[in-house]
């Protein structure tokens, strides 16, 4: 088995390396790079059985994207949708560690970037400090493994265990096509951020906030809404301070607000959501309404469609964000019925579509989701649309440049 | 022999590393000591349908959840504007979202959904389109 050291393969011999990480929280980073192949390919022939070959996707390079938000703000309910989108469902990594945070499709990976927290749950008690500050997080290890994937190098990613708070033995993560960094602060370290093709933030307003958590715990014993709010409120330095800047970053935020259509409505039920789209962004071209760069108010519902209360109401247009040129869709109230949806998909342009419906496509088959008879799922399922779409010219624009020696 | 020469060696490792007296014994950071449900690793399980282990058990995070808001509201009672007191919370927020994600997966887990999964080709997970 001749493995040639310039091919895009890695070796390594997990017996040696699953073991110093019980004891030593800091040795976290293990590469299996050129260097290491070579010394590990002398031993190979006494331990053929337990030597792991990983190739990354031939040439073509893994492409990053980032989705920042805080915790419990629909991250996951997003990858569903945007893995949903290339195809296939994303998994946990088969025979791994069941508390595992990781999902793998065909084409994507999602990591979780609580996995490289540096100081685990009794650690930041003891110096009392949130996930949310960075003192909490080792961004050098997320640079060097998300920069290791995207030169199709595999990595041995630690996991962190939102169960028992503890740093796990590390996992395996092999360079996808497309890898998704997702939580608290993807954008926060500049050369993390550089590393990005793509990035999102969900932005989800105080009020939503609230409305969310009190239907994800008010289940849950020992939680009141007193609980739910002190949380809240002591977690909200820190998101200010370190999570919401990097919304500046972004080339997509999804904000989410309370309707402005029912006066003084605070339960909820009813969203206003908006998806500012950056401007210049290569390979990502913003989804418009009826014409490119004009503003336009538009309430679908009328004579040739009838919405329920509170109806549904449309803005689209050209703004600034932080400085940045960017277009504004918004979408104020909830879809009631199918043919709502496929009234507004067909009046909305640059959709990324790869046939007629496919957005509503997309939004029936995940009803279940949270989000998907208004704008948070709307503008989740566009987004990944659109990424799909950055995926696909990134490609075509490798394949199309001429195949360069490699080194 | 190809299947033989296939089996990863991590697992028993990991085993021999536990049980070696000599080294630092941290049983809770161990992927199979931690949990009796799933203190079995998957080569010895026998039969055709197997459920995949709990990923984590809901009543265990809920206990959780409810002994760290106490302790978060301790944690504030001297100084609420204090590290410690954001700490706690920010741990009520970590375990109240492991909580919820092990609802939606307890919810999703149909033991047959399981099997097709790993087995799409078996009879029992034929599907039919007319």
């Amino acid at each position: 088995m001749a493995i040639s050291l310039n091919s895009p393969c890695s070796l390594y011999s997990p017996t040696k390396t699953h073991l110093g990480f019980f004891n030593n929280q800091r040795q976290l980073a293990v590469f299996y790079n050129k260097r290491s192949s070579s010394s590990s390919s002398s031993s190979s022939s006494k331990q053929r059985g337990c030597l792991v070959i990983t190739c990354s996707a031939g040439d073509s390079q893994t492409i990053v994207i980032g989705l920042a938000a805080d915790s419990g703000c629909g991250k996951s309910t997003f990858m569903r949708r945007l893995t949903s989108v290339f195809g296939g469902a994303a998994e946990p990594p088969k025979g791994g560690n069941p508390d595992s945070n990781t999902l793998i499709s065909e084409t994507t990976t999602v990591i979780c970037l609580d996995d490289y927290h540096s100081l685990d749950r009794t650690g930041r008690k003891e110096k009392g400090v949130t996930a949310l500050d960075p003192r909490a997080n080792n961004f050098d290890l997320m640079y060097e493994q998300v920069k290791a994937m995207k030169d199709g190098v595999s990595v041995e990613k630690p996991i962190y265990n939102h169960v028992t708070g503890l740093l796990d033995p590390p996992e395996l993560i092999k360079p996808p096509k497309i890898l998704v960094i997702e939580g608290l602060h993807p954008m926060y370290d500049a050369r993390v951020r550089e590393l990005l093709d793509f990035s999102i933030y969900l932005d989800i307003s105080n009020e939503v906030k609230f409305a969310w958590k009190i239907q994800r715990d008010m289940t849950e014993r020992g939680h009141s809404l007193e609980s739910i709010k002190a949380s809240i409120e002591a977690r909200k330095p820190d998101f200010d301070a370190y999570i919401d800047p990097q919304k500046q970053y972004a080339d997509a935020v999804i904000e989410v607000l309370p309707t402005q259509l029912i006066p003084d409505d605070n339960e909820g039920k009813v969203l206003r959501v908006r998806l500012i789209m950056k401007e210049g962004v290569k390979y990502f071209s913003p989804v418009y309404l009826f014409d490119e760069g004009s503003t336009i108010e538009w309430i679908p519902c009328g004579r040739k469609l009838t919405c329920s209360y509170p109806g549904i109401k449309f803005s689209y247009g050209p703004d600034a964000y932080f400085g940045h040129e960017v277009s504004i869709l918004e979408m104020d109230g909830k879809f009631d019925r199918l043919d709502e949806l496929i009234y507004v998909e067909s009046h909305l342009s640059n959709l990324s579509t790869k046939f007629y419906g496919e957005v509503t496509q997309q939004m029936l088959k995940h009803a279940d989701f949270p989000g998907s008879n208004n704008g948070t799922g709307l503008f989740q399922t566009i987004v990944g649309l659109k990424i799909r779409d950055l995926y696909e010219q990134i490609i075509t624009s490798k394949a199309a440049a001429p195949v360069e020696a490699k080194a | 022999m190809a299947t033989i020469a296939g089996v990863n060696l991590s697992t028993p490792s990991v085993f021999a590393k536990i049980t070696d007296p000599k080294s630092k014994v941290q049983p809770s950071r161990s992927l199979w000591l931690n949990n009796p449900s799933r203190k079995r690793p998957a080569q010895f399980r026998t039969g055709r349908m197997h459920m995949q282990p709990l990923r984590a058990a809901p009543d265990r995070i809920s206990e959780k959840v409810e002994q760290s808001i106490k302790s978060a509201e301790e944690a504030c009672e001297g100084d609420p504007a204090s590290g410690e007191c954001a700490a706690a919370w920010d741990e009520v927020e970590e375990l109240s979202a492991a909580a919820s994600h092990a609802r939606e997966r307890k919810k999703d887990s149909d033991p047959l959904e399981a099997y097709c999964k790993d087995n799409p080709e078996t009879d029992e997970c034929r599907t039919y389109e007319d």
